[in-house]
């Protein structure tokens, strides 16, 4: 035969070899292997961007945590045999943490839980018409692992980021929390988590790559990455250290002082950014769920209250501002007054006649501010309170904040102008409050409040400034307002409280709460607001209790708790006393 | 007059020249495609491996960032205020008594 014929026939032979053993393996081999041989689409996670204190610690960051899934048809062993196998470890994780100090109730409720996770992933397992069931998310790697070493075929994980909180309830309102959306979608909630979610979240990228049918990739194959876009972190203002005395200081006196709830706000007067913010009581957000919801909003931001006497610094600003009145301006303030039907006296029953306006408010005199209020008139009044930032949000980089309300002022009668002078009738958070009084400290400049200092997006960062408003009253009258705070902690009935040698501006509050159309006679909202040192301020801070059951009055709950905070602080700050 | 077989000699001479040209082109082509099959082999077999050393590489990857993970929660929770003032006062630190008056 001819060579050059012998040689097609070799060349000819070969090739259909080639071409059989490529056919036999795309098409006729079952080959046992999680993926196929053709596109694999799979997604990229992106991690969310953590949070972090002004030291530079992690107040939010992630841990590994793992979907757990199953595949009904893929099962070794029973469903209900497997859902028993599976249910002691994905109910919650308090008894895991708890589970040397479990009492006889919990260990009920445990074996109770445990019964009903059963009973959910049997009924999942047991249906065939899924190919793919969700038996659990945010599995911690340390359960991931146990689960792993029962052998049960037919169940996987995916990679499913988890938050982590190592300072556990440190400010937990404030930072917020991550739930699930409508679409199972990680989404923040509340606080940080809530207003930043966009930022934080990052997206998700995708990876499309041809693999052979043992999940090796092809790298001649197509090859289409999208890479993740991860979450930006936040960092905030929050000082850990003023935080958590702050946190200490307000749990031992909600308790020792028998009140429903206290909040603390520390805020830098300068530049607008908060220091700590606390409410007690509060919740761990790394056990969110063994919490009740109510304590997840956050009190310094979305409750409003009616402020009582520390709202006198405001219409005594405006007044002043105005020059309707000066520092030599006096009152009768000889005894209670009546107004439009209403008798308005002291909240001691004790009147101090041709009182200057220092002196009002040193006595937290609401006769005295109610002849202040007159000389001022409602529009101007009220032109104040909108410019203190009152009735509207301040807009703090923080989800729910509430905007207050103010009555419009066309529906303000002879009354609402006489009760609103001394915080009475109007509806303020306390955010609003602190923010207001910053302006006082802060020369007249008013700053609406940050949490975030700065956030980095890759590798840009994105630093965000003090946001001034305006300038609300002149740096006279603040200066004027502030003697008068001086004089108030030295001479009023807070002054046995306030630690010796320092100048700490200050004003107590006592509100009666409104309930159904009237004021509660034994409910109240103690308070104290002030700034230290009163002439080069470092912080400003307010302290809010409600319904304080061992004294109602401010003087005697909040005053002496801001001042056991403030000592603290300037121990921390190496503030000398000027004495 | 050239005699017949002279010229039919020239043609056949010919005619084997340019077959002759025509084998040995015919097996250079084939010499030169079996060897780019073989060298395609072997790049593809290289490449084979290379796409399990990649997912190697990924695996390891993604091993040592959980690693990474789980280590730094691990230094926030023995850092974090909680922990420590907890450990204080477990080995009997007190705060101190004189402060600010």
């Amino acid at each position: 035969m001819d060579r050059i014929k012998i040689f097609q026939i070799i060349i000819i032979t070969v090739v259909a070899i080639i071409i059989f053993r490529l056919f036999y393996w795309q098409f006729l081999s079952d080959v046992s292997s999680k993926t196929n041989s053709f596109l694999k689409e799979s997604e990229i996670p992106a991690s969310r961007g953590e949070i972090y204190a002004t030291d530079g610690f992690p107040l939010v960051t992630n841990q590994e945590a793992f979907l757990l899934y199953g595949k009904p048809s893929e099962l070794s062993k029973k469903p209900s045999e497997v859902a028993k196998t599976l249910a002691p470890f994905l109910i919650s994780e308090k008894y895991a943490t708890l589970s040397a100090n479990l009492s006889d109730q919990d260990l009920k409720q445990k074996e109770e839980e445990i019964s009903k996770k059963e009973q959910d992933l049997t009924t999942k397992l047991e249906n065939q018409s899924f190919y793919w069931v969700q038996l659990a998310r945010k599995v911690p790697l340390e359960v991931k692992d146990k689960i792993e070493k029962s052998n049960i075929s037919g169940l996987g994980f995916e990679q499913d980021e988890k938050r982590f909180y190592p300072e556990a309830s440190m400010a937990a309102q404030l930072l917020g929390f991550v739930g699930f959306d409508k679409f199972g979608q990680d989404t923040g909630y509340f606080g940080l988590e809530g207003y930043w979610d966009r930022k934080i979240r990052g997206k998700n990228g995708r990876l499309g790559q041809e693999q052979d049918p043992f999940g090796i990739p092809i790298l001649v194959g197509r090859y289409r990455p999208i890479a993740p876009k991860q979450g930006s972190p936040v960092y905030s203002s929050l000082d850990r250290t003023v935080q958590y005395i702050v946190e200490e200081k307000l749990a031992s006196a909600v308790e020792r002082y028998g009140a429903k709830d206290g909040t603390v706000i520390v805020a830098d007067p300068k530049t607008g950014h908060i220091l700590a913010m606390a409410t007690f009581p509060n919740y761990n957000p790394n056990l969110r769920l063994e919490f009740d919801e109510n304590l997840y909003k956050n009190p310094a931001v979305a409750d409003t209250f009616e402020p009582g006497s520390i709202f006198k610094l405001i219409t005594m600003s405006a007044a002043l501002d105005l020059s309707v009145v000066d520092l030599n301006t006096k009152c009768p303030c000889d005894g209670p007054r009546q107004i439009g039907g209403y008798e308005i006296s002291t909240w001691n029953k004790k009147y101090y006649p041709d009182s200057t306006m220092t002196e009002i408010i040193q006595h937290s005199d609401n006769v005295g501010m109610t002849f202040v209020s007159e000389k001022l008139g409602v529009d101007k009044f009220y032109d104040y309170i909108t410019k203190f930032g009152f009735g509207k949000p301040t807009k703090i980089d923080l989800q729910e904040e509430s905007a207050g309300a103010i009555r419009p002022k066309s529906e303000w009668r002879v009354i609402d102008l006489a009760t609103a002078s001394f915080g009475q009738g109007i509806a303020v958070t306390p955010i609003q409050m602190v923010q207001a009084v910053s302006a006082i400290a802060n020369g007249g400049e008013l700053i609406s409040p940050k949490v975030a200092v700065k956030i980095k997006d890759r590798d840009k960062e994105e630093g965000i400034k003090p946001d001034f408003e305006r300038q609300v009253v002149s740096s006279k009258t603040a200066s004027q307002i502030t003697e008068m705070m001086v004089n108030a902690v030295e001479k009023g009935e807070a002054k046995a409280y306030a630690p010796k040698g320092y100048k700490i501006a200050g004003k107590t509050g006592t509100a009666q709460i409104p309930l159904a159309g009237h004021y509660d006679p034994n409910k109240t909202i103690a308070s104290f607001i002030g700034f230290a040192p009163a002439y080069d301020p470092k912080f400003v801070m307010l302290v809010r209790f409600s319904q304080p059951s061992s004294s109602p009055y401010g003087s005697e709950t909040a005053a002496p708790t801001f001042f056991e905070i403030a000592k603290d602080l300037f121990n921390y700050y190496q503030i000398l006393p000027e004495d | 007059m050239l005699p017949v077989s002279d010229f039919k000699i020239k043609k056949k001479r010919n005619f084997n020249l340019i077959g002759r040209i025509k084998v040995q082109v015919l097996l250079a082509s084939a010499i030169l495609v079996i060897s780019l099959f073989f060298v395609q082999l072997v790049f593809a077999n290289s490449l084979a491996t290379d796409g399990e050393k990649l997912a190697q590489i990924d695996q390891e990857i993604q091993k040592l960032e959980a690693e990474n993970t789980t280590l730094k929660v691990k230094i926030a929770q023995e850092s974090s205020l909680v922990t420590l003032s907890q450990k204080a006062k477990d080995a009997g630190f007190q705060k101190p008594q004189a402060q600010a008056p």
